[in-house]
């Protein structure tokens, strides 16, 4: 078989196979585009007869959807403020040096990468019910996603950071920088792609988090959108369709971001998931 | 390892860039030294790791105490406020052994963990090859599949709920178009199948994340090496055993880590599809815990469940740092 | 003597890229044959074309006889010694060795006896359980040499294998491997853009440029009668001096324009009015006493190694001369320089070919 035919075929075989693994956000979004009774259908059908496009604002008004999604972006938003600020930092450091405290770092960090949401809850949720912080949920949830995350940030910007020379930070320092002036100047800009990348990463993360908010969130107009579809889904459920709904909308943000973004963000990954 | 800052201005013209308003001229003697430590020198490494470590000590170290504390005393709803509770020794421990589903429980984290790695690993693996051969668009759509990974818990939980339901699920229904099952499987009320419900939920969040890293460890094989081999005599399928797998053993043996490590963590599925049951036949020891400390509200049981869990966990950590290399900057 | 290799024919597109046109060329068992070319002159895609690596367009691929246009590399006999070696870094030295046996199903006992045979040849009886990781460049060569060699093939295909070590060790392992060539009566074809290495090494030297043989023969042939210009600035070091010059009335005479123009007679007819280009090589012009010589030059660029005195002149038309006498000289001064009429290069303005 020539190369040509080759490639096509195998491209043939890519795009079946993809829309195979994409086949449930089809899914997701005809069901919600599906009529009650249509949605109960056998055979389900693979295409909404009639199309019920108001859905999405039934859903959206009765379901206060505004408001839970405010939340979920407070909080996301509130999370990657903290981790980036703190983060930058603590990994820039750990990728310009190579000793016993920075291997000791590195350990500890990937450590604490490894633990559970729902392991972790129980002491905190008791330390900050003692200390009084469930007065200001959103927060105790964005302080606890910050200590979630930050691992995984730190070691992904941290390739980021190796990949920049470490000549130019010196030839800045040279040139009469400041270590700080040399790391804002030089080294953050060359930087910035990848943090950004890194930053959009626990951005998703972080507007998709579930235990933290359920467990710390008791009242309803500050929960996010997560706690939102969870609590819509009782265990006899039936209105299938506002819930797909729901779930449409809530993804597009997150959907649109990753359309926009995927490549940076495969590239973010391959080099610094395996180090 | 920092640089000597070097004069070439004359004494007391600096070139400074936009270093955060130190009144270094005003203050002199320790200060001053402490300052321009700071900003010029290894006080400045230390500056940008101390604050986010101390963070991560506090957020999650003393978490991590705080649990072992917590495991060994007799916690309710009264005495949540205090730290001083009655200590009980290794009680909670007993008792959580006793109980008829801790084991259980245990085994179904095993097959889950088992079913979700073996699952994410091979399908992953044949997908990775399959777009290593390489062809135009292959790196796009690969990056296509990435979207499971980057989407709520909760939403690809709800949507497999959708899809696993029993009468009218579409899942079913393409079972038994091919034939491969008569009658519809009641996946998330039926007690054989609800661990696999969640299993399967969990193999199709996971899956694209291994292919990309395994992407990456296939492409760090040099081309020539398989020239080499092909003339040496061997076909497809040796060098695939004699070359492919054997190189890549480090990388495997990250991802199967990385899997287990995020296995355990995975607990949005199981509130989205099963919330454990029917009868703990889909718990989980992680969902468990939650289960335990918020819903129960025996805050100790769930701390002792924690610190079981986190010691296997720390142990996979391990092994991951070990089959990981760290490079110095480049 | 049998044809080991035989190519006649060939070309080779990558789409609308032809990368080998027309490649004509005979290999007989037991030569070492040297392809040489500036990059991309194809010397490396022919390679690989015979290693079956790559696939050739059109024409024919004989190998001791046989037809080897789709034959797969494995079934092919050949070996290689790649340009960074290809060792396999998972296994030791001696798995590396013997990995072509064990995948043909040779039996392990027999398999280890092989490999030591071989190291025993090539020096590497010491490392047969080390890493390639743990060995010099030096060291990793003659694994990469000792896994072909334990092959037994049909040809050995090398594909710059000496460019990745420093100049000491390249010229150690040239002759190396030159010897282990003889020894074994193997048939080799080698790859360099180094010409002294195909000089130095080769039975039958190939140049190539743009996908086409410029030239093959003999070194020597090569470089005491080049084909054409390129063959001629190719092979030779300091390259060859291309001036130009203009065929005098009576056919014999040779105007030649470097600086003010100075005339040679030549041992040989040439057409009249004629403007060629001349070639001289720097190792043929040398110093006469004041008056006998054929130029006088100005000399801008004096370089001394010891054993030679590189001399670039100042002219418009820059010349070099190697000079091994050791003469003093400084840059300013003026010297008499001569040249045998036998060792004068003409090519043609036009087609480059030699007159």
């Amino acid at each position: 078989m020539s190369d040509t035919n080759r490639n096509r075929l195998m491209l043939v075989i890519a795009l079946v196979m993809a829309a195979i693994y994409l086949f449930p956000l089809y899914w997701m979004f005809i069901t919600a585009l599906k009529s009650g009774s249509e949605m109960f259908a056998t055979p389900p059908s693979f295409w909404p007869s009639e199309p019920q496009w108001g859905t999405y604002a039934f859903v959206w008004e009765s379901r206060g959807m505004g408001r839970y999604l405010w939340n979920s972006l407070i909080i996301a938003f509130g999370s990657v403020t903290l981790i980036t600020v703190l983060g930058v930092g603590c990994a820039y450091v750990l990728a310009r040096y190579r000793n016993v405290w920075v291997d000791i770092g590195l350990f500890l960090i990937l450590m604490l990468q490894v633990l559970p949401a729902s392991l972790m809850i129980t002491p905190i949720f008791v330390g900050f019910s003692q200390l009084g912080m469930l007065n200001y949920p959103r927060l105790a949830v964005i302080i606890a996603i910050a200590a979630k995350s930050m691992p995984f940030f730190v070691v992904l910007v941290r390739a980021t950071f190796m990949a920049v020379p470490q000549e130019l930070e010196e030839a800045a320092l040279v040139d009469g920088n400041s270590r700080v002036g040399a790391f804002f100047n030089i080294v953050l800009p060359l930087a910035r792609n990848g943090i950004l990348v890194s930053a959009i990463l626990i951005f998703m993360q972080a507007f998709g988090e579930f235990v933290y908010s359920k467990s710390i969130i008791q009242a309803v107009e500050l929960q996010p959108a997560s706690v939102g579809l969870n609590s819509f889904m009782g265990p006899n459920t039936n209105e299938w369709n506002n819930i797909m709904a729901y779930a449409t909308i809530y993804v597009t943000p997150i959907l649109a971001l990753f359309v926009l973004l995927q490549r940076r963000i495969v590239s973010g990954l391959t080099s610094g998931a395996i180090k | 390892m920092a640089l000597r800052h070097h004069h070439f201005l004359p004494e007391g013209v600096v070139f400074r860039a936009n270093a955060p308003g130190s009144p270094v001229r005003s203050i002199g003697g320790p200060m001053k030294r402490l300052f321009s430590s700071i900003r010029d020198g290894n006080g400045f490494d230390i500056v940008l790791v101390a604050f986010p470590l101390g963070f991560l000590f506090l957020m999650a170290g003393l978490p991590l105490l705080y649990n072992i504390l917590m495991s060994f005393q007799e916690v309710d709803m009264f005495s949540l406020g205090t730290f001083l509770r009655p200590f009980v020794g290794f009680k909670n421990y007993q008792e959580l052994f006793a109980q008829p589903e801790t084991w259980p429980i245990l085994g179904n984290t095993a097959i889950f963990v088992i079913g979700s790695i073996a699952g994410q690993f091979l399908i992953g693996f044949g997908l990775a090859l399959f777009f290593w051969v390489n062809f135009p668009g292959a790196s796009w759509l690969r990056g296509l599949f990435l979207v499971s990974w980057v989407m709520p818990g909760l939403v690809v939980g709800a949507i497999w709920n959708w899809i696993l339901s029993g009468d009218f699920g579409v899942l079913n229904f393409m079972l038994k178009e091919t034939g491969i099952i008569s009658g519809n499987i009641f996946w998330r009320s039926d007690p054989n199948y609800s661990l696999y419900a969640v299993i399967i939920a969990n193999v199709w969040l996971g899956t694209a994340f291994n292919m990309i890293l395994l992407s990456v460890g296939l492409a760090s094989i040099p081309g020539d090496l398989y020239e080499a081999a092909e003339l040496d005599g061997a076909n497809a399928w040796q060098r695939f055993w004699t070359i492919t797998l054997p190189m890549m053993r480090s990388t495997i043996g990250a991802i199967v880590s990385l899997g287990l490590i995020f296995t355990l963590q995975q607990f949005d599925l199981f509130a989205a599809i099963t919330s454990g049951g029917p009868n703990n036949s889909s718990n989980v020891t992680q969902y468990w815990a939650w289960d335990l400390s918020f819903r129960q509200y025996d805050f100790a049981k769930g701390a002792t469940i924690s610190v079981i869990m986190i010691v296997f966990v720390m142990f996979a950590s391990v092994v991951y740092v070990r089959s990981t290399r760290h490079e110095v900057r480049g | 003597m049998t044809k080991q290799i035989e190519l006649s024919g060939v070309n080779k597109y990558y789409g609308a890229f032809h990368a080998l046109k027309n490649i004509e060329l005979s290999i007989e068992k037991g030569r070492f044959v040297a392809l040489v070319g500036p990059s991309g002159c194809g010397k490396s895609t022919l390679l690989r074309s015979l290693a079956g690596l790559e696939s050739i367009s059109t024409g024919d691929l004989k190998i001791a006889g046989e037809l080897m246009n789709n034959v797969p590399p494995r079934k092919r006999d050949i070996a290689m010694v790649f340009q960074s070696y290809a060792l396999y870094p998972h296994m030791t030295v001696e798995q590396n060795l013997t990995y072509s046996l064990r995948i043909r199903g040779v039996p392990k006992a027999q398999a280890r006896k092989a490999a030591e045979e071989v190291a025993a040849t090539t020096g590497l009886s010491q490392l047969l359980g080390r890493y390639p990781r743990e060995l010099s460049g030096g060291q990793r060569q003659r694994v990469a040499m000792s896994r072909a060699i334990i092959r037994d093939p049909k040809a050995f295909l090398f594909d710059e294998p000496l460019s990745n070590l420093d100049a000491a060790l390249r010229v150690h392992m040239r002759k190396e491997i030159r010897t282990l060539h003889d020894r074994l009566g193997a048939t080799s074809v080698y790859v360099t853009h180094d010409q002294i290495e195909a000089m130095t090494m080769a039975d039958h030297v190939v140049v190539m440029k743009d996908g086409v043989i410029e030239q093959q023969g003999a070194p020597l042939e090569l470089y005491d009668r080049p084909a054409n210009r390129f063959v001629a600035g190719f092979i030779g070091s300091p390259a060859m001096n291309f001036v130009p010059a203009m065929v005098g009335e009576d056919g014999r005479s040779l105007a030649v324009d470097v600086g003010e123009k100075q005339t040679i007679v030549l041992d040989r007819q040439l057409q009249p009015g004629r403007k060629v280009t001349a070639g001289l090589r720097p190792e043929h012009l040398h110093f006469v006493e004041p008056g006998q010589g054929v130029f006088r030059l100005p000399v801008g660029i004096v370089e001394s190694t010891g054993s030679a005195t590189y001399i670039t002149t100042s002219t418009a038309a820059e010349v070099t001369i190697v000079e091994t006498s050791r003469r003093q000289v400084r840059t300013g001064d003026i010297i008499d320089v001569s040249i045998r009429p036998a060792d004068v290069h003409v090519f043609d303005d036009q087609t480059g070919l030699r007159i």
